[in-house]
């Protein structure tokens, strides 16, 4: 049954909007809105989005974004930066390459150009003409950067790591300089820990600190993952032997089982805590410093990697901005690349980072940050040793898959934790050959 | 509407009635949301994983079918094969434990006590605080530097040099069990202490009258009773364990020497870190054809029960 229609408990004068009226204000507001997109994005306001890292060193972002206002200001394209957590980049990289939508720019890993090539447009436009005007680009640049002849990624830098130590604990045993080759540093190693103060290099799940510091002794002594050509695992030879027996060594006389379970911030902390007295980091720590405990600043200092029987050699992690297929402003991300690489702007963003990040152009190798403390000096040395993992071969996707599967790392882990040196191996050229038989 | 009686009715067209009348109209628009949402977030990524599964697909390209090789590849891989053990290890040692602790937690619940009720609500902490956050903190407690535990231990003397938690193999499984336990074991004793409150209390009052007390009492009424919930929880909580992610990616990520690494966290370094999304979507549906007849017995039996 139906029921008379209530009087509404609105006076009729009270009523201002009808549903029609409603519904007619509504539409027209959001076709408006619309309109107004549509018009905006007519006029070519073009919008660029980068996606990168967020620094440790923050004053380095705040940097970033000073720079893109400034661009956006300046060439009337809108620029926007994303700062993530740097363990979150390759995921959200692989869900940009897979979807087909996302950033326009995207800050590469290491080998990132090699691992995502098929979802990167040829910047060599950019990074050819950069080289030509800066002097060049070292070899690590055209080696992460350039797969087969096509440039995939600019390089944006690398953050060097060195040999961090506590001065004032090595002139105490002797050493009024870091010692130069491995052997060396064995002996220093074991002094320092008498006296209660260990080294640590990482022996845990640290894909920066832990790789960083045990791919430079394997190569140092004369091993290799796979041969020249990338093609073939090569793992177990007299090198790797020597080397897996010196870290043994190492770690017996000169460091703490702490060292297994470190990720890449545990190695800062053991340090700034004075728990640790040498080990691998960027200059990272050295700034921490300088806000948290200046007192250490003065005994703190850097060195190159060691020589071994086979060289010196280091591995930094290096940084690429790549751009995506998908984007639509492919034109205008280049363009703010080329922009971000040259000198006035390149340099005050490394000028702020005291160390922490180096260039991959030779034309930085003078900059004025290196000459701005000392102790940074021989931080920008370090690119010139750095290889990736993989070498002497290139750098594949297998070498990468190897590296994020730890297998060097826990080579040397299970040697130190006494499992013999064939047996440590053999297990490491298992893992290898599983992932080299891969297409 | 009247039923179909007139020529050419039959039981066929009757059921094809049944499903076109208003009212099971109405239904199927009302439930067609979630069965959308289902389709969208559920069966299509699954269907699309299966899918990817069988393919070589990497990052960016399409790849091409190879049917079982990814899995029947990952069967000789030795990491993987570890990784199977230390899935299966950490899997039944924490519902082990979970279902013991449970129970005992759940029978103390039972009794009654002062603020029975806030120390019943308190016990949910563990499972309500969001599981990176509270990892997080552990984290910090099996640190080896810092960590408080081990303060702890060596003030009062029950250990004489520090524990390695995150960096020994051993005791990095034994850090990401106890993490586990502490906070899977709220679900457990909750849906225990349901099954416990729905026993009726003159089984308990007849069992004393025969003179049967304590652990015959739990051997005969109470463990027999709360068999379907037990059952049920297990189920639950062995799934949701066998996916477990973030609390070894947080503690350990695997480590040390791939000691803890599990189902979830080695096809998250495969598929996404290195690229190799068809091998990864392998790692993560291996256990799926035994999950699924593990689920589908146990589901038989508590219809039987």
């Amino acid at each position: 049954m139906r029921h008379p229609k209530q009087p509404s408990a609105v006076p009729a004068m009270g009523r201002t909007l009808s549903r029609r009226s409603f519904l007619g204000v509504t539409a027209s507001a959001t076709a408006a809105l619309s309109f107004g997109t549509f018009i905006r994005s007519g006029l070519g306001a073009a919008k660029v989005n980068v996606l990168t890292w967020s620094n440790t060193l923050n004053a380095m972002d705040d940097v970033l974004r000073e720079q893109a206002a400034q661009y956006s200001k300046e060439k009337g394209v809108e620029v926007s930066f994303e700062f993530i957590n740097q363990t979150d980049l390759p995921t959200k990289t692989a869900a940009a390459v897979e979807s087909g939508a996302g950033p326009d720019i995207i800050t590469l890993w290491s080998d990132g150009p090699h691992l995502h090539d098929k979802a990167l447009v040829d910047v060599g436009d950019v990074a050819e003409p950069l080289g030509r005007e800066l002097k060049g680009w070292t070899n690590i640049a055209k080696d992460i950067a350039v797969v087969g002849k096509t440039w995939k990624g600019v390089p944006w830098g690398i953050i060097p790591i060195a040999i961090t130590y506590r001065s004032d604990w090595c002139k105490e045993v002797g050493y009024s300089k870091f010692p130069d080759t491995y052997d060396e540093m064995l002996v220093l190693s074991k002094k320092l820990n008498d006296k209660g103060h260990p080294v640590g290099f990482a022996l845990g799940r640290a894909i920066g600190d832990g790789n960083q510091s045990h791919y430079p002794m394997l190569w140092a002594f004369g091993g290799a993952e796979c041969t020249k050509d990338g093609k073939k695992v090569a793992i177990n030879s007299p090198g790797t032997a020597k080397a897996v027996d010196y870290r043994r060594e190492l770690h017996k006389v000169g460091e703490s089982d702490d060292v297994f379970s470190w990720d890449d911030s545990s190695n800062n902390r053991a340090f700034l805590a004075e728990a640790i007295s040498v080990t691998g980091n960027a200059a990272s720590i050295y700034w921490a410093e300088k806000k948290n405990a200046p007192q250490l600043r003065e005994v703190t200092d850097h060195a190159l990697w060691p020589k071994g029987p086979a060289g010196r050699f280091g591995y930094s992690t290096a940084m690429s901005l790549g751009v995506f297929k998908f984007s639509k402003v492919q034109k205008e991300s280049k363009a703010f690349i080329r922009w971000l690489m040259e000198p006035k702007q390149y340099s005050a963003w490394i000028g702020r980072g005291e160390g922490q990040i180096a260039g991959l152009l030779n034309y930085y190798e003078d900059d004025p940050v290196w000459k701005t403390d000392p102790k940074l000096e021989i931080i920008r040395e370090i690119p010139k040793y750095v290889r990736m993992p993989g070498y002497p071969g290139p750098p594949t996707r297998h070498a990468a898959e190897a590296m994020v599967k730890y297998v060097i790392v826990n080579m040397f882990a299970r040697g130190c934790k006494g499992t013999s040196t064939p047996e440590t191996i053999k297990a490491a050229e298992g893992e290898l050959q599983e992932i080299y038989s891969k297409a | 509407m009247p039923p179909s009686t007139g020529p050419g009715a039959s039981g066929g067209s009757s059921y094809a009635h049944r499903l076109v009348r208003p009212e099971a109209l109405t239904g199927y628009f009302l439930i067609s949301p979630a069965v959308f949402l289902m389709t969208v977030l559920l069966a299509y990524p699954f269907v699309l994983a299966v899918w990817i599964s069988l393919t070589n697909r990497v990052l960016g390209e399409p790849g091409r079918f190879v049917g079982l090789e990814n899995f029947l590849k990952l069967l000789q891989d030795p990491l993987f094969r570890q990784t199977v053990w230390n899935s299966f290890v950490y899997t039944i040692s924490t519902v082990f434990l979970k279902m013991l602790l449970g129970i005992i937690l759940a029978l103390l619940l039972n009794q009654e006590m002062p603020c029975r009720n806030l120390v019943r609500g308190a016990l949910l902490l563990p499972w309500i605080v969001p599981t990176s956050l509270s990892v997080l903190t552990w984290l910090w407690m099996f640190d080896s530097l810092f960590s408080v535990v081990n303060y702890l231990l060596l003030g009062v003397g029950i250990i004489s040099r520090k524990i390695p938690w995150l960096g020994d193999p051993f005791w990095a499984m034994v850090s990401v069990v106890i993490v586990n336990t502490w906070r899977g074991l709220p679900f457990f004793a909750i849906s225990f202490l349901a099954g416990l409150m729905t026993i009726p209390k003159e089984l308990y009052e007849a069992a004393e009258t025969d003179g049967a007390r304590g652990m015959r009492q739990f051997w005969s009424i109470t463990l027999p009773l709360l068999q379907p919930v037990i059952a049920v929880v297990v189920l639950f909580s062995t799934i949701w364990t066998f996916a477990d992610f973030q609390i070894v990616y947080i503690l350990t990520h695997g480590g040390p020497i791939n000691a803890t690494q599990i189902f979830a966290t080695m096809a998250y370094d495969v598929a996404l870190v290195a690229g190799r999304i068809g091998e990864g979507s392998a790692i993560s549906l291996f256990l799926f054809p035994a999950l699924l007849v593990v689920i589908v017995l146990m589901l038989r039996y508590l219809r039987r029960e």
